[in-house]
């Protein structure tokens, strides 16, 4: 809610103007970046899982490099053993036989330059997207075309989730986390508004399960990477730690997390 | 504590015993301005022959005791011609006093008496005057003279930037400022998220802006206290006077209700509806408007009554998708009474609210929130002797606090009603505040304030187990909300928390020569409400709590020093002041810490503490043709909010870090030069070190994202600040003292154009693919044109 007040506040600020800058940044040594996301598709046997491992780069670089040469597992609390293999030296690293359970441990082990790192997350489930709706008149301005993404929130529990609202034809994405404080036990929808959405364009709309603390994690991330960020109204910034561990040397903490969820998607054509 | 309140005791019994050794008498009265009627604030009652004297309080009423005997007295005021007469006492006299205008006294005979000026002498430091006049000498964006874009032209105040609402006082915090209209507290001082300030220039009497040596009767904020009284209204004649602008306009009208007995004052202002329009092609609206009302009634020569009023709201609508209303709704009534010649009193009861909503059809919601609050103070003024003043009082406010209350706007609206809990507060106070003459050179004041905070009962309060609502999470070296593990029920009258504190406030000085003085001050002072924001900047979505179990009061020790200097018979001033503050208790936030419709607040705040040094230097000129005024303060601000046990990392690693309003070198320099009678020009230069800020010090990519990755807070800086703004004044017929005056205003903001940087955004571009920082600055040039006039 806040982040729509934000963009109307700055949209009134009519005299104002914007204009890309040269400025001179500090650079922070490379850390490690984990992008560990299970994700396990209803109806489908999950078995195909990818975990990226990159380093952080100077702010203005254009490439990211990646973390290559690592040993990566994933263990479930029956200490199966997952092994992650590396293609090449593409910092992408897989696994094809990855079986997924509802409710189960998993603890991720990354050896990178002599370095163990950890994390640990639960396999937590979502309801499926029930229904989507589609408004031509919507947004702030009026003309843009709304899509509302409607589900159904279980009364008995606290729920969270991710939404991801992907634009094939431009392979845009647009990510939301949602909880269900207000609307616990009811229909709800996620909301996606863009001015550049048109009739014909492809959406893959996924909802994903997430833990409290992965919510916590996305809803600082989220508000990092706003278009608007830096403007006078937003939250003070900050290096956002993930659910990762450096257990070797606590100090060069990575960033990233490692999150476990059961995924609905759904695609939709705009009408 | 105590030794010192014993002190104050020690000291007024020695200075009160003398009194009756020899047949005193007393000269009191009130002071108005002769065609009005409308009192003054800050006059000058001299007896240069024994140097004693004495200025009129904020209801104009002033009163000195002097020895029996037959004595010359002056009464000056600047911009009014000075009275000089001689005046037997033999007994005690009631005397009020009219001066007229120099502008409409041109022809009389000014008298050029050479006058001790009492600003040098009075202990009180760290304090500006501004009259209404002054600050309708300085240019302002969009043509509209404002209160609070002039006090930032002073040593010790900066904006809190473009486009963002409130000021900062010597490093403090917006919310730390006690911002009181007609003795009523301003909860948001601004219009259009800062564009304008809640006051009316034309209802507005006098301000005081105290930065540091803050007198006990004031209390309940830490940073400083904005004075502001407005007029009473013109009680001879009836008058209109208003001003058409680009923006907004304005219309005030005053006039008697019986003649010399009462008067009336009802001032409105709007902007226009469609000002931001532009915005997009469809039906939007964005406006503010205001009304100050004032009744003011003479009973007879000792009891006054006034009834006073503010309302104000801004409004934003865009078609049906979005509306936003908030302000402030004050009203107030006043009883002076004159229990003797010597003991002026003031009685208040006030009704203050604070309204904010937010309507979003599209996603099917409507939020309220606010404070609303009721204040009954007594304030007691006793002029001892001419040695001697004191003001004591009590104050009592009870708060009520709503920090949200949500409901679906559509009946099929998946929003579920929700209410945050109220909270509910009473802050008590006692004060006495005495101003001693110890000599012909020292004077001393000091006073104490013991001021109380209750938490009253609310319907469900959290419990955590230790009471840690905030939970350090050791492995991934974060802060994390803490589960509660029950709720507590409370009935009203229960106490959650109670708070008291003893304020002593003390200020002393020295007379070096006719010319020049030192003066030293020192102030604890306590803040009992906070107000919530992790933002850089204030709007007008902040919400205030009360101190309870995990937030606690703020305390502010600040020392003081200065030295002040007259030239050429006053025609200039220096003035070099340097403070020392450190306030306990200053809450920060957790990393993404989210505010709004927050029901457990608690489990977001870390306590820290802030302190800011610094050096300011004002010198004015002030009189003739050419007038103005260089402020420059050197200064520090910084914040830091260590971990509560060693394992914890606290923010940015525990160390200090600057405030989002530490700016290192702030200079301005506002003039203004009367060419002939009818132009008039003046100008404002500003220079600020860029505000502190957040930027990456690396990227990296996570699901999809390019994400930049933040250096510690505040580690960064905005560009340097800095613009010139100049305005024409011309009055087509200045010798016209009756019926239409107008007067035309053109104005230039920003004359050189620079884009100042109001943030710093970093994002990757969509289409290039490239990370980019991207400058948002809010004003580049802006030329605006207004029409005043009097009726």
């Amino acid at each position: 809610m806040r982040k729509i007040v934000i963009i109307f506040i700055l949209g009134l600020l009519v005299t104002s103007c914007e204009d890309v800058i040269d400025i001179d940044l500090n650079t922070a040594e490379p850390r490690l970046v984990i992008d560990a996301s299970i994700l396990w598709i209803k109806d489908t046997a999950g078995s195909s899982q990818i975990i990226h491992l990159t380093l952080t780069a100077p702010y203005f670089n254009d490439t990211i490099p990646v973390a290559t040469g690592a040993t990566v597992t994933v263990t479930d609390s029956k200490n199966t053993v997952f092994n992650f293999i590396e293609d090449g030296s593409s910092g992408r690293y897989f696994n094809d036989t990855f079986t997924p359970l509802k409710n189960e441990e998993y603890t991720l082990n990354i050896l990178y330059k002599n370095e163990t790192y950890l994390a640990t997350e639960t396999m937590t489930s979502v309801v499926p997207i029930d229904y989507i709706e589609q408004k031509n008149d919507g947004g702030f301005s009026g003309e843009d075309i709304e899509i509302k993404a409607y589900y159904t929130d279980p009364e008995n529990e606290k729920n969270f989730y991710l939404f991801d609202f992907f634009v094939v034809d431009r392979e845009t994405a647009s990510l939301e986390v949602y909880d269900d404080e207000f609307t616990n036990g009811n229909e709800i929808f996620a909301f996606y508004s863009n001015e550049d959405l048109k009739t014909g364009d492809n959406l893959i709309i996924r909802n994903s399960g997430i833990s409290e603390r992965t919510y916590e994690f996305f809803n600082i991330l989220l508000q990092q990477t706003d278009e608007d960020s830096g403007d006078p109204f937003q939250t003070q910034p900050a290096t956002v730690r993930g659910n990762c561990v450096n257990q070797t040397n606590p100090d060069n903490y990575p960033l990233g997390y490692f999150k476990v969820s059961e995924v609905d998607v759904f695609t939709y054509v705009v009408q | 504590m105590k030794p010192f309140f014993y002190w104050c005791i020690c000291i007024l019994s020695f200075a009160i015993i003398p009194l009756n050794a020899q047949s005193k008498y007393t000269l009191s009265g009130t002071i108005s301005e002769e065609k009005s009627n409308e009192t003054l604030i800050g006059v000058n009652i001299i007896f240069p022959e024994i140097s004693a004297g004495t200025t009129t309080n904020e209801y104009g009423f002033y009163s000195i005791t002097v020895p029996e005997g037959t004595y010359k007295i002056v009464i000056s005021y600047i911009g009014y011609s000075t009275i000089s007469q001689t005046i037997t006492l033999t007994k005690d006299i009631t005397k009020n006093f009219s001066l007229i205008d120099t502008l409409e006294s041109l022809d009389e005979i000014i008298i050029t008496e050479k006058i001790e000026k009492l600003n040098i002498r009075t202990p009180q430091m760290s304090v500006t005057k501004l009259t209404s006049g002054t600050i309708k000498d300085i240019p302002v964006v969009l043509g509209e003279s404002d209160i609070i874009k002039a006090i930032t032209l002073l040593p010790g105040v900066t904006s809190a930037g473009e486009g963002a609402s409130g000021f900062n006082v010597r490093g403090g915090a917006a919310d730390q400022n006690l911002i009181l209209l007609d003795e009523a507290i301003i909860y948001n001082s601004s219009h259009l998220f800062g564009f304008f300030s809640v006051f009316n220039p034309d209802a507005i009497k006098d301000l005081k802006l105290y930065k540091g040596g803050i007198p006990a009767r004031y209390g309940g904020r830490v940073s400083s206290v904005l004075d502001i009284y407005q007029k009473e209204g013109n009680s001879k004649e009836f008058h209109v006077n208003g001003g058409i602008g680009i923006v907004s306009s304005r219309l005030l009208a005053e006039g008697p209700i019986k003649k010399d007995k009462g008067s009336f004052l009802l001032g409105g202002r709007s902007s226009y509806a469609h000002l931001f329009l532009p915005l997009f092609d469809v039906d939007n609206k964005a406006y503010f408007y205001d009304l100050n009302t004032k009744l003011s009634y003479k009973l007879n020569d000792n009891n006054n009554i006034y009834l006073s009023g503010y309302f104000g709201r801004d409004v934003f609508k865009i078609e049906d998708t979005f509306e936003n209303t908030y302000g402030n709704s004050v009203i107030n009534f006043r009883w002076n009474h004159l229990f003797s010649n010597k003991l002026f009193s003031n009685l208040s009861l006030i009704y203050s609210d604070y309204y904010y909503n937010l309507r979003l059809n599209f996603v099917e919601f409507d939020w309220v929130s606010g404070i609303k609050n009721l204040n009954l103070k007594y304030d007691f003024k006793h002029y001892l002797s001419n040695k001697i003043k004191l003001q004591y009082g009590i104050n009592s406010i009870y708060y009520r606090f709503n920090p949200g209350e949500i409901k679906p706007t559509v009946e099929s609206s998946g929003i579920n009603p929700f209410k945050l809990t109220d909270k509910y507060a009473f802050e008590n106070a006692i004060y006495l505040d005495a101003e001693h003459k110890v000599s012909d050179k020292l004077t001393f004041s000091y006073g104490l304030r013991i001021s109380n905070f209750i938490r009253l009962g609310q319907d469900e309060l959290n419990i955590y187990e230790d009471d840690q609502a905030v939970l350090f999470n050791d492995d991934f070296k974060i802060y994390e909300k803490a589960e509660p593990i029950g709720i507590a029920y409370y009935k009203r009258s229960n106490v959650i928390e109670s708070f008291h504190n003893f304020e002593p406030r003390a200020s002393l000085s020295y007379q070096l020569n006719a010319k020049s003085s030192i003066k030293m001050s020192y102030n604890r002072m306590a803040q009992y409400i906070h107000l919530l924001s992790n933002t850089s900047s204030p709007t007008p979505l902040d919400i205030w709590t009360p101190s309870g179990k995990f937030v606690k009061p703020q305390l502010l020790d600040q020392y003081a020093i200065g030295y002040f200097k007259n030239f050429n018979d006053t025609t200039y001033s220096l003035e070099i002041e340097s403070f020392y503050k450190n306030v306990e208790n200053r809450i920060d936030y957790i990393d993404g810490a989210d505010l709004i419709a927050n029901n457990a607040i608690e489990q977001v705040i870390l306590n820290g503490k802030s302190r800011a040094y610094g050096l300011e230097i004002l010198l004015r000129k002030n009189e003739g043709r050419f007038k103005g005024w260089l402020a420059y303060t050197l200064s520090k601000s910084e914040q830091q909010t260590p971990g509560r046990t060693a394992n914890e990392l606290g923010i940015n690693n525990g160390y200090w870090y600057n405030t989002a309003f530490d700016k290192t070198h702030d200079i301005s320099l506002t003039s203004s030069y009367q060419w002939n009678d009818k132009w008039k020009i003046s100008s404002n230069f500003l220079f600020q070190t860029g505000q502190p800020a957040t930027f990456p010090n690396s990227q990296y990519d996570y699901n999809g994202l390019n994400i930049p990755n933040y250096s510690d807070r505040n580690s960064n800086r905005l560009p340097a600040y800095h613009r010139l703004d100049i305005a024409l004044n011309y009055t087509p017929k200045p010798n016209k003292h009756k019926g239409w005056q107008g007067e035309w205003v053109f104005g230039f903001y920003n004359i050189y154009n620079r884009r100042n940087a109001a943030s710093i955004s970093f994002a990757k571009n969509e289409t290039t693919r490239v990370n980019e920082a991207t400058r948002l600055s809010i004003f580049g040039i802006v030329p605006s044109i207004s029409y005043n006039f009097k009726l």
